[in-house]
């Protein structure tokens, strides 16, 4: 039985070599729908993993709170700044309730940053000296500033470090913001960036003390987003809970503004993700049921081509089933070959885009095996028109044609 | 019991006014060893009859037994089975699929029948060695003349160790030589002791043949046993009246004819070139009505 089936591939392989042309551009289809559905999901959960990475830059025991507001600085992420409506007085409420340990505010602040080079409106960020308590990122030179350094220290991330100075590791070095002298104390190490995160991208901002920013202010600078550091043992959620209702009594019942609990992302991305899966889908719809039309196409064309053969092979004692199996075997083996060709071009393809661009896509295994077979249903399926046509031709008939 | 018996079987095409009568309650028993010509002018009812006795086609109306066997009325499948195992065809032309190699093509009714590759490949390597293209196994048919292709054609009718060889005008698009050569390999199948129904158009092919069937409108008009060697007495005849070859006579392969016996006639002196085959069966038409 075996060999039979050996006989067929071996037809099979034969009749697709002799039309090369039309059989590549049959399996292009199947090709084309394979790698769209594996790439956009890989592009996809690459994404996905990248703001699950974000939910760890900070610990597990942080809730984010931020201003329900619309606009924000330039893109930066950061919630506008004169539509903030966190206070110091919010942050020194919080400090005060039980279960918080800490409460790190960061303020965004305008004006220019000038060392060796001068940059135009970077972020600026005024922090706590307890800043790097509650985020997961390492420093690459020198140290966070504490207060043992002063006021007027800043850190800097590696990407503005750069900007300024032409330096990775500008320790020491001094920079001007709005008069003041700022000695670089530290250098973080590269954020991870992603394409589609609500956060800043620390990797052009530049920490300054909160006092620091209360003194070129001359009052306490309007908050943009605190990080709330639960005590050991305390219940996050609940913490949660708390602080949500905690900020709106004190903004006199107004709910403006949101807590999220370590590891949530933020809404919009998750509408963002969603789209993309439901993009996905349909792409993957479209692309398969293309290169099944085109599996049919070409083998009805096939079959037109062929009505001699078929005859001759009748005549010669071919069963209908026979010359089903031949044509849906040929069918078969064109969405194999495009199926595996398509695969091995994705994975390619997902390499390529690591390397040479931003997005990090993550292969996901079970639609690289899913796609593909997916691919052969659909291809199989469709040749089967063709193939009962070919089966049910009249032998004379058949042989009548030229 | 005739290994072939036919019993007024009719076949019609169309409805109605448009109906044309193929065959017309024809009555023939082929018996087993026999070499049987069908001649008759173009249109006649030849290929068709011939279907009909290959189980390629089914009768309108009559019965058919083959080796005692009612076949008149099986199914596609079963009579597909049937060709496979007891009948060998051999047509006129695109006898062989041109992505395969003639040992390919040979192998191919073993395919069918469900032969292990290697099975398949040393019987069909056998019976290129009988019809002397055992050099030729691995040349596609574009490669092979005309004569060589009948002849790998005629390997393939036989791997299956057939009851009964049927060749639609085999040597239609041959020159002398290559019909010959085909005549010679279907007579040698003969001998060997098989049944063979050939069509032909040439009478001088019929010295093959122990048996000459001539056909007219769908319907037997004469049957003759002949001795092997002999050209029909029915053949001769219509041999002689053939008119004088023009010039597109010629072409069509009355020449071929003239060449075979050239005591007979004056032949003009043009080489029979291959000429198509519909050009061959539109002369044949005319000098029909003629
Ligand atoms: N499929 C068909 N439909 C209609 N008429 C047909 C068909 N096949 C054959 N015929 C008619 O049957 C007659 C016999 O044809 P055929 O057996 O091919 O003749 P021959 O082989 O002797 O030249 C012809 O008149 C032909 O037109
Ligand atoms: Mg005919």
């Amino acid at each position: 039985m075996t060999s039979i089936r050996r006989g067929y591939l071996r037809l099979a392989m034969q009749s697709l070599r002799a039309s090369r042309t039309r059989s590549f551009m049959t399996m292009l289809g199947i090709v084309i729908g394979v790698m769209s559905v594996i790439i956009v999901v890989a592009i996809g959960e690459g994404v996905k993993q990248q703001i699950g990475n974000q939910a760890a830059r900070y610990g597990k025991d942080v809730l984010v709170v931020r201003p329900d507001t619309s606009g924000d600085i330039g893109g930066s992420g950061l919630p506008g700044g004169t539509a903030s409506l966190l206070t110091n007085t919010d942050a020194e409420a919080l400090r005060q309730t039980p279960g918080i340990e800490r409460v790190v505010p960061l303020s965004a602040l305008k004006g220019s940053v000038t060392a060796d080079n001068r940059v135009d409106n970077p972020l600026v960020i005024a922090t706590t000296y307890d800043l790097d308590t509650v985020l997961n990122q390492k420093i690459a030179y020198g140290g966070f500033f504490t207060p043992a350094d002063g006021e007027q220290v800043a850190v800097l991330g590696p990407d503005l470090a750069h900007q300024l100075f032409e330096d990775t590791a500008p320790l020491g070095e001094k920079l001007t913001f709005r008069g003041k002298q700022f000695v670089v104390a530290g250098v973080f190490k590269p954020f991870l960036a992603s394409p589609l995160s609500l956060e800043a991208n620390y990797n052009q901002a530049v920490f300054i003390p909160y006092i620091a920013a209360q003194n070129i202010l001359g009052t306490t600078p309007q908050i943009n987003q605190m990080f709330v550091k639960a005590k050991p043992g305390t219940d996050v959620q609940a913490l949660s809970k708390t602080v949500s209702q905690k900020l709106t009594d004190a903004h006199g019942g107004a709910q403006d503004t949101s807590v999220l609990p370590p590891g949530a992302k933020g809404s919009v991305s998750d509408r963002v993700l969603q789209l993309l899966t439901l993009m996905t889908i349909c792409m993957a719809a479209v692309a398969l049921g293309v290169g099944g039309v085109g599996i049919m196409n070409m083998m009805l064309v096939s079959v037109t081509e062929r009505i001699h053969e078929i005859g001759l092979r009748k005549a010669i004692g071919a069963t209908n089933q026979q010359i089903l199996r031949q044509f849906m075997t040929e069918a078969f083996v064109l969405c194999l070959i495009g199926a595996v060709v398509g695969v091995v071009l994705s994975l390619s393809t997902v390499g390529m885009l690591k390397l040479y661009t931003s997005l990090q896509p993550v292969i996901v295994w079970q639609v690289a095996v899913i796609a593909p077979l997916i691919a052969m249903i659909t291809g199989v399926i469709f040749g089967t028109i063709p193939a009962l046509k070919a089966a049910r031709m009249d032998p004379i008939e058949a042989l009548r044609h030229e | 019991m005739s290994l072939i018996e036919l019993k007024d079987v009719s076949k019609l095409y169309g409805f109605g006014d448009a109906t044309s009568v193929a065959l017309d309650e024809v009555s023939l028993s082929i018996e087993k060893g026999e070499c049987v010509a069908v001649m008759g002018p173009s249109g006649s009812g030849k290929s068709t009859l011939m279907n009909m006795i290959g189980l390629l086609d089914h009768p309108t109306h009559g019965d058919y037994l083959l080796a005692g066997k009612r076949v008149s009325r099986l199914s596609a499948n079963r009579r597909a089975r049937i060709r496979r195992d007891k009948i060998g065809f051999i047509f006129q032309s695109f006898n062989l699929l041109g992505r395969l190699t003639a040992l390919e093509n040979v192998a191919l009714p073993l395919l069918y029948k469900g032969l292990p590759t290697s099975k398949r490949n040393s019987a069909a390597r056998a019976m290129l060695e009988r019809v002397g293209m055992h050099d030729r196994c691995y040349y596609y048919p574009r490669q092979l003349s005309g004569g060589q292709t009948q002849s790998v054609a005629i390997a393939r009718a036989l791997v299956n160790d057939p009851e009964l060889i049927i060749a639609d005008e085999p040597t239609g698009n041959l020159d002398t030589e290559s019909s010959r050569l085909v005549m010679e390999l279907l007579s040698e199948i003969h001998k060997a002791g098989n049944t063979v129904i050939f069509v032909t158009h040439n009478p001088e092919l019929t010295r093959y043949a122990t048996r000459v069937v001539y056909m007219q409108d769908g319907a037997v008009k004469y049957d003759e046993q002949t001795k092997l060697g002999e050209v029909g007495s029915y053949a001769r005849n219509a041999m002689y009246k053939i008119p004088e070859t023009t010039e597109e006579d010629d072409l069509a392969g009355v020449s071929v004819l003239m060449k075979v016996r050239p005591s007979e006639t004056e032949s003009p002196k043009k080489a029979p070139a291959k000429k198509p085959a519909k050009r061959t069966t539109r002369k044949k038409k005319r000098k029909a009505a003629a």
